[in-house]
């Protein structure tokens, strides 16, 4: 599995990482700070043969890249769609009935995820694309863009290429690698009105993007879908009261727990539109700075550090003369209880896997630092902006 | 050449003809609405030690919804602890493998013998949430091996062919195979800091325009109008502690409260599980 590939660190390493991440503030391996990321390389548009395309590569030599492909393809008709006709009948609010009609499927969307040495039916690799397709998909806004007419639709692959060996989890590098693609991608302008078989534009660079920019009036008045960015999965993790992003491998490896949050966003104009779903009740306070956040999903990972090997306290270990003369049962007895307290109880300086599970308030905060105002999420969006999509 | 001594079908896909009368019969009210209180869980049944030649089993059965679909049947074996083949390096925990399958038969659409995403997905979820439950350390050098199959899954006759539904039924599938896992686990005898057990939650939007959004624990998705988001929580009740969490849905950043409302409402979820959980292991003993 992906998060619980073996790491190389003995117990008094991995004693001496722990106690060093759970000082305030911590000190992290690499001298970031605790919401610090790692820099990268990113870069759209790299393959000419795709709708959109992404490379990102980290600094500890990870790189991905991403492929999005757009193929035409019948709609399958169910019968709890609108049926034909009834459009047909009253043209005139044709334009009205339309936002009402575009309808989108999960089906429409398809996700693979490569990852060098592991097989693509591994767990790990299916947990990653779960997560990273269960983002895409949570707001159901995604599939409404792949919408052509009642007849037809697009049917989106996104192949998603982990390149160098997983030095580190790869979830965060997938992830804003996909978000880029995705932002870069573009499908042709469809030339045909109506329930026709769909006509395309030649003029590639006449295509619209897939998530219009702010920047397109005109092409955002006619996009149905209000989120105006793809979503962004980010890796938290804890120690102690130690809250900890973009955790690299050797600091995953201490986590006591990891979780991995995806945020979206959506623009501040369709708030208003948005205000009869009930979840918006209070987004009336108009944000026109700042990102309009969405909590999307949210996932434990198994962190690593449960399968690390363990460290022997003196108590109980013979080379410091542990069992050495127990003769006397009753010297035994005594022994053998403290050894049994010294397996579950902490001893300072000693690694242990953590057992049993987070506290809901550790788990409460995590989410709450990504989602905060200028929190991490803020940043990271605001740092993707910067990437140059061509 | 064409083949003429048989009568062949047309070239190309059809779409068999459906008749276009259930809508009707949705709008007009059909539907049922949830009966039971917002914090109660549905009745479940859970019984260890069905499989005799399993180190450890246990078969859990929640009661149906009402619109005359079946309700969620899993059986649960453990397998195990055994000592690891040879050939595998060393490992200072016990190694957990966990299977989660959908009988072919399960659900309305059927499932292949071999495991599709979801079922993986599944599994891997449920291995996060027992790992942390498990005292590992206990057995180096071994593994055991967690099965479930989801006998039947929990469907609606008139309603799943609406769109959407499977997902929010994953988590429920999800909440179940937590529970049973752990009750098999007991039944083994393998050494846990404490019972885990599984509970949904979910932020619902009932029909009716002016219905404001609530929370329910154990949602059936097909009793609301809409699920917003949803919550399954693995939880250890004497530890207080979450072993697993998983959250999907859509929520503003500002409403952290209904967050923190809705993983609250999965964890007494969780608890409620728990207490039927712990009677079953009880009455085994006793």
């Amino acid at each position: 599995m992906a998060s619980s590939q073996h790491v190389l660190l003995s117990p008094a390493e991995l004693a001496y990482l722990h106690a060093s991440l759970s000082l305030t503030p911590p000190i992290r391996p690499d001298g970031r700070s605790p919401t610090q990321f790692r820099p990268l390389v990113a870069e759209t548009g790299i393959l000419p043969g795709t709708n959109g395309s992404a490379r990102i590569c980290f600094a500890d030599g990870t790189e991905a890249i991403v492929g999005v492909k757009a193929e035409v393809e019948r709609t399958r008709t169910r019968h709890d769609f609108p049926s034909l006709d009834e459009s047909a009948e009253d043209d005139d609010d044709l334009d009205d009935n339309q936002n009402d009609v575009v309808k989108g499927d999960n089906d429409w969307v398809e996700m693979t995820v490569e990852i060098p040495g592991y097989r693509d039916d591994d767990a790990g690799t299916v947990f990653l694309s779960a997560m990273l397709s269960e983002a895409l998909l949570a707001d159901g806004e995604f599939t409404k863009r792949l919408w052509i007419n009642q007849r037809f639709h697009w049917k989106l692959y996104l192949d998603i290429l982990l390149i160098s060996p997983p030095l580190s989890y790869p979830l965060p590098l997938l992830s804003l690698t996909t978000h880029l693609a995705l932002l870069a991608a573009r499908l042709p302008r469809l030339k045909s009105e109506g329930d026709e078989d769909p006509l395309f534009d030649d003029d590639w660079a006449a295509a619209p993007y897939l998530y219009p920019r702010p920047s397109e009036k005109g092409s955002k008045a006619t996009a149905p879908a209000p989120a105006a960015r793809p979503p962004v999965t980010l890796l938290v993790m804890a120690v102690g009261n130690n809250i900890i992003f973009d955790p690299s491998k050797e600091e995953l490896a201490v986590a006591d727990v990891a979780l991995a949050v995806s945020v979206g966003e959506s623009s501040s104009s369709t708030t208003s539109t948005t205000s009869s779903k009930p979840t918006a009740m209070d987004i009336d306070t108009e944000e026109t700075k700042g990102h309009n956040l969405r909590l999307l999903s949210v996932r434990t990972i198994d962190p690593p550090s449960r399968l690390t090997p363990p460290g022997i306290p003196n108590a109980s270990n013979s080379a410091y003369g542990a069992n050495a003369g127990a003769k006397d049962t009753e010297k035994k007895k005594q022994q053998q209880e403290q050894a049994r307290t010294a397996e579950s109880e902490a001893v300072e300086g000693v690694w242990k896997a953590p057992r049993g599970g987070a506290k809901t308030l550790v788990m409460a905060t995590m989410v709450q630092k990504v989602l905060e105002k200028g929190g991490v999420a803020d940043e990271v969006l605001d740092a993707l902006d910067g990437v140059d999509l061509n | 050449m064409a083949d003429r001594r048989r009568i062949n079908g047309p070239v190309g896909t059809t779409n068999p003809p459906i008749y276009d009368d259930a809508p009707e019969k949705q709008s007009e009210g059909v539907k049922v609405a949830r009966s039971r209180p917002a914090n109660v869980i549905r009745r479940m049944y859970l019984k260890t030690g069905v499989t005799p030649s399993a180190s450890g089993s246990a078969y859990l059965e929640i009661e149906s919804s009402g619109n005359g679909g079946s309700g969620l049947k899993l059986s649960c074996s453990v397998h195990g602890p055994r000592a690891l083949p040879r050939s595998t390096p060393f490992s200072p925990h016990i190694i957990l493998s966990t299977h989660v399958k959908f009988a072919p038969f399960a659900t309305k659409q059927r499932r292949g013998y071999i495991r599709d995403p979801i079922e993986r997905d599944l599994g891997t979820h449920l291995e996060t949430a027992l790992r942390g439950s498990i005292i590992a350390d206990r057995w180096p050098k071994s593994g055991v091996d967690i099965i479930i199959s989801i006998v039947e899954g929990e469907q609606d006759r008139e309603t799943s062919k609406a769109q959407g539904i499977e997902a929010w039924d994953t988590m429920n599938a999800l909440s179940g195979c937590i529970t049973v896992a752990s009750a098999a686990l007991a039944d083994a005898g393998i050494d846990c800091v404490d019972t885990v057990a599984g509970g949904v939650a979910a932020l619902v939007q009932d029909a009716g325009d002016d219905a404001a959004p609530s929370i329910v624990v154990d949602p059936i998705p097909s009793e609301h109008e809409k699920v917003l988001a949803a919550c399954c929580i693995a939880y250890l009740p004497t530890r207080q502690e979450v072993t697993n969490l998983w959250f999907k849905g859509d929520l503003p950043a500002s409403d952290m409260d209904v967050y923190t409302q809705l993983i609250e409402k999965g964890i007494q979820a969780s608890k409620s599980a728990n207490r039927v959980l712990v009677d079953c292991l009880n009455e085994t003993v006793g």
